[in-house]
């Protein structure tokens, strides 16, 4: 047995020691743990680790296999993500202990916290005193039994799995109901309880989901005269658009769901230009041998940086919002373009992971298809907090959209409409952040960068935030930015539009004297290589592309994301639907599309009269509108609006 | 955004190291707050006197400031007993019977009055706790009980006026640290502005302090005051309170914050995470507890 003290070392060092005794198979001993956070995270080899006291947040955090005992307390976060192996705590667990459970067996002699379980999906979390508020939050599956009381609200927003309760009952959650107890799941928590020398002769009460809010109760009625946006109806008020609107809420009672990004007229990058006259750049093909596009992202504190031909990277979109096959088609333009994909909401496929050179991991409130492995084998972690599309709100996949392939990556049950939580159940304040980025780098031995994708709302705070909490990069995504599914209304009006984001972002390092310091990917809108230098130009580092290189991909912009009927088959999991979509002949347009912005932004970029990209800035553009002029802080001149008609027809 | 620490020391002696205690604790917990550290410390009591500390900051203009502190303590006919200044702060003992509330409001308008009181002591400044504790001599101070606060800022300043712990503007000796968002802000504020308070900045912590002194002002007793702020505050909080005899903390009913508490014969320490409990017993695992969702206790010193 290999013993450390962490007395003498840092929790950092112990984790790496432990990994090594993890591959030669040796248990291992910790010390003087006095509480810290982060123990033994990250490890994936069937070892025995015991720790002599209390352990802090995330102790024993995604790991696999491995088995742990401690001996005191643990902090926030036990076991969080574990996928098999066991923990036994001694002491007392404090909030959303087993969260994200996906099979380990988690044993807690004492009381555990609040949120306790918090989405888990498999697995066993015992508690031998009681538990505290909200004890199954919003789980998947699994089963918590609870030898003491139940606390209040227990499973509240539960879908799936079962609680036990041997004490009494504080009250129950939303959607959650008393069910009758087989002998056979009796005799299956004996089991347990004589394997982990645990006495109880009390009886159990079973709670489960009452199954009242699976689903919306009302269908939204198909309307083929799509899209229903209000802009695009014949007059402002009450036009027909808006009538539509109003006859399906009075069916439904309630807010409509559709794909997509907003639909009003906002300040965007059409309406800033370039200073100077360009329309005379010279546009031979050599150009791109002359300006550098190379972008490296994410090395701002250690990791090994994305390194990007041009500044541009594919937008995060799930796999379950997006048929396998469009994702696959974007992997393989990413590739091709030698940029990077992200996984979006849902999880890792292998065959993304090998079609994807760059494969940014994303991690979002419900841990769904969330694992150590896949995590260990990508390129950069993103923690998602919010989107352009619906800053505040969690995601929706609709239940026909959740096939049993879906359901059991993700480890939720089949046949429900998924609303994925608005909130991370470890990430309640920037505090609790910088523990979670501190536990992803743990887990990934320091190796990857770790991002956050923001929605844009109140960017000015949220970027100082990302910068202190020490993330590598942060993905900034405006109201125009799109989703599969999300209210009408969100879609519409919450949110402030990409270009007021970027400004906002670039004034926010500026205030806190660490101007440049915090790489911003913009996104929201982005649809040519000239969007892009103007982003550039206002202080992103990259931009990317979602619905613009679905567009290039065959998608026929319907709106009808959600409904999982996509006729082109990227939208829908339907394998007839999906049959449809040639994934080699569209990954070959979303590559040639991404090609389109490569040309543009070398172009331009010598237009302005620059080698290299990075060395646009905000003194190349001008505004066009007062508007803009207002968002930006840059100069209004109408005189130049020729200059920028020229430039337009010029690249296009 | 923050990080909270609390200590008080059960026997009758006054001289526990609850400044290196205090130190110890919030560095354990410095990962939550990088930005600046504060402490709410508590002295011995000499009767009509009065400690206040201001920021007046290291350039030319805090000559000014402190000649204007004189020329109020003259306006309200306080004595003068000592003065001293060490960091960016100015702090003074005077023998003053007036009104408290119109001296600290006076004084708030000549210079960043930091805290007021016949015992409490407010330390805060930019950096972690060491850094404070390096210009301002924190591990020196003696007493029965403390509070303090580690800062990562979000929404308002990184500046040492927004730092924590926060006084009741107006109220002597009645300090409070926090971490959370208060919601209805503006809307408890507005109705104790009409009631006549004042507010020096717009952090929602200086909000429970007001609110708490409020309370107490009227002879409400502490642990009753904790108990109708977790109906009368909406939000997230989890705060530690203390005044010249007592300490207490309220959680809110959500649970979105976290707290850790150890009591013993000698003392009683809460924390934000047990890792700041543990500083003051490294190598012993301890029996901890965390208040549930909703609760409040006090502490009472022994006298």
């Amino acid at each position: 047995m290999a013993t450390f003290d962490l007395a003498n070392i840092s929790v950092r060092e112990a984790n790496e020691l432990i990994r090594t005794a993890g591959a030669a198979g040796e248990d291992v001993e910790i010390l003087n743990p006095d509480a810290k956070h982060h123990i033994g995270v990250g490890l994936t080899q069937d070892i025995n680790v015991r720790i002599r006291g209390s352990a802090g947040y995330f102790c024993a955090g995604l790991t696999d296999n491995a088995h742990f005992e401690v001996d005191n307390n643990v902090g926030w976060g036990l076991a969080d993500n574990m996928l098999g192996g066991s923990v036994v705590v001694r002491g007392n667990a404090s909030a959303i202990a087993g969260e994200a459970n996906r099979g380990a067996e988690i044993i807690v002699h004492g009381n555990v916290g609040s949120r306790a379980g918090q989405v888990m999906k498999s697995g066993t979390l015992l508690c031998g005193g009681n538990a505290n508020f909200m004890a199954g939050y919003i789980m998947y599956g699994g089963r918590i039994i609870i030898l003491g009381d139940s606390g209040e609200q227990v499973g509240q927003n539960m879908t799936g799995g079962e609680i036990f309760v041997g004490g009494s009952i504080t009250s129950l959650g939303t959607d959650a109901e008393l069910t009758d107890l087989a002998e056979a799941e009796l005799d299956e928590i004996r089991e347990l309880l004589d394997r982990y020398s645990v006495s109880f002769n009390g009886k159990f009460q079973k709670i489960t989901n009452a199954g009242k809010q699976l689903r919306y109760s009302r269908e939204e009625p198909r309307i083929r005269s799509i899209p229903f946006f209000e802009a695009s109806g014949d007059v402002d008020y009450w036009n027909t658009k808006v009538q539509e609107d109003i006859h399906v809420k009075a069916q439904i009672g309630r807010y409509r769901i559709r794909g997509y990004g907003t639909s009003r007229p906002l300040p965007h990058f059409s309406d800033i230009a370039f200073r100077k006259n360009i329309s005379e750049m010279p546009a031979d093909q050599n150009v791109l041998d002359r300006v550098n596009l190379q972008t490296e992202i994410g090395g701002r504190t250690g990791a090994k940086p994305l390194t990007l031909s041009m500044p541009v990277m594919i937008a995060p979109m799930s796999y379950g919002a997006l048929s396998k096959s469009a994702k696959l088609a974007l992997a393989t333009a990413s590739r091709l373009s030698g940029i990077s994909e992200n996984t979006g909401e849902g999880g890792m496929m292998d065959e993304q992971r090998a079609a994807a050179d760059q494969l940014i991991y994303q991690c979002l409130s419900g841990r769904l298809g969330w694992s150590i492995h896949d995590m260990q084998r990508a390129d950069a972690l993103e923690i998602y907090i919010s989107q352009g599309a619906k800053p505040g709100l969690g995601g929706q996949l609709m239940a026909n959209k959740i096939t049993e392939e879906i359901a059991r990556i993700r480890g939720i049950p089949a046949g429900i409409d998924l609303r994925s939580p608005s909130r991370h159940p470890d990430v309640l304040g920037a505090d609790d952040l910088v523990i979670k980025i501190e536990e992803f780098r743990e887990a990934t031995g320091y190796r990857v960068p770790v991002s956050v994708k923001l929605g844009a709302g109140r960017v000015r705070d949220d970027i100082k935030i990302a910068c202190k909490d020490g993330f590598d990069y942060v993905s900034l995504d405006g109201l125009q930015g799109s989703t599969g599914a999300a209210g009408n209304e969100v879609l519409e009006f919450v949110g402030i539009p990409t270009l007021a984001a970027i400004q906002e972002a670039v004034d926010a390092l500026e205030e806190i004297g660490l101007p440049g310091e915090l790489p911003i990917v913009l996104m929201g809108g982005i649809k040519t290589g000239v969007d892009a230098v103007k982003a550039l130009a206002l202080g992103a580092s990259a931009v990317a592309v979602g619905t613009s290189a679905l567009i290039a991909g065959g998608c026929i912009s319907c709106l009808q994301c959600h409904v999982g009927q996509c006729v082109v088959g990227i939208a829908t999991q339907n394998p007839e639907h999906e049959k449809r979509y040639d994934i080699p002949a569209e990954a070959l347009n979303i590559h040639h599309y991404l090609e389109s912005f490569r040309w543009q932004i070398a172009a331009i970029t010598e237009g302005l009269g620059y080698d290299d990209v990075h060395k646009v800035s905000r003194e190349d553009l001008v505004a066009l509108t007062p508007e803009a002029a207002r968002i930006t802080g840059l100069s209004y001149v109408p005189a130049d609006r020729n200059a920028n008609r020229n430039l337009q027809s010029e690249v296009s | 955004m923050c990080g909270i620490a609390g200590v008080m020391y059960k026997g009758k002696s006054i001289d526990a190291e609850v400044g290196e205690a205090l130190i110890s604790m919030l560095d354990g917990c410095q990962h939550r707050g990088p930005d600046s550290t504060g402490f709410a410390l508590y002295h011995a009591c000499e009767p009509g006197g009065l400690r206040l500390r201001f920021f007046v900051g290291n350039n030319g203009q805090a000559d000014v400031s402190i000649s204007r502190i004189q020329d109020i303590l003259g306006e309200f006919q306080a004595e003068l007993l000592k003065e001293e200044r060490v960091g960016s702060t100015y702090s003074i003992k005077i023998r003053f019977s007036g009104d408290i509330q119109k001296l600290a409001y006076a004084m708030e308008s000549a210079a960043k009055l930091v805290s007021i009181g016949e015992s409490l002591d407010i330390i805060k400044d930019l950096g972690g706790a060491h850094d404070v504790d390096d210009v301002y001599a924190i591990k020196n101070f003696t007493g029965s009980h403390g509070i303090g606060h580690v800062r990562l800022a979000t929404e308002s300043d990184v500046a040492p006026e927004a730092s924590h712990p926060f006084w009741a503007t107006g109220f002597a000796d009645v300090a409070i640290v926090h971490n959370g968002q208060i919601t209805n802000y503006w809307k408890m504020r507005r109705r104790l502005e009409k009631r006549g308070f004042e507010f020096r900045t717009d952090n929602d912590s200086e909000l429970i302090a007001v609110y708490l002194a409020d309370k107490l002002s009227q002879n409400i007793a502490l642990k009753d005051a904790l108990r109708s702020s977790i109906d009368d505050l909406d939000g997230t909080f989890s705060f530690l309170v203390s005044t010249k005899d007592e300490i207490g903390y309220a959680k809110d009913r959500l649970a979105a914050k976290p707290m850790v508490k150890f009591e013993s014969d000698d003392l009683i320490a809460i924390a934000s995470e047990e890792v700041s409990l543990n500083r003051l017993f490294p190598g012993h695992a301890l029996n901890t507890s965390e208040p549930s969702p909703g609760t409040f206790d006090t502490w009472q010193r022994s006298t």
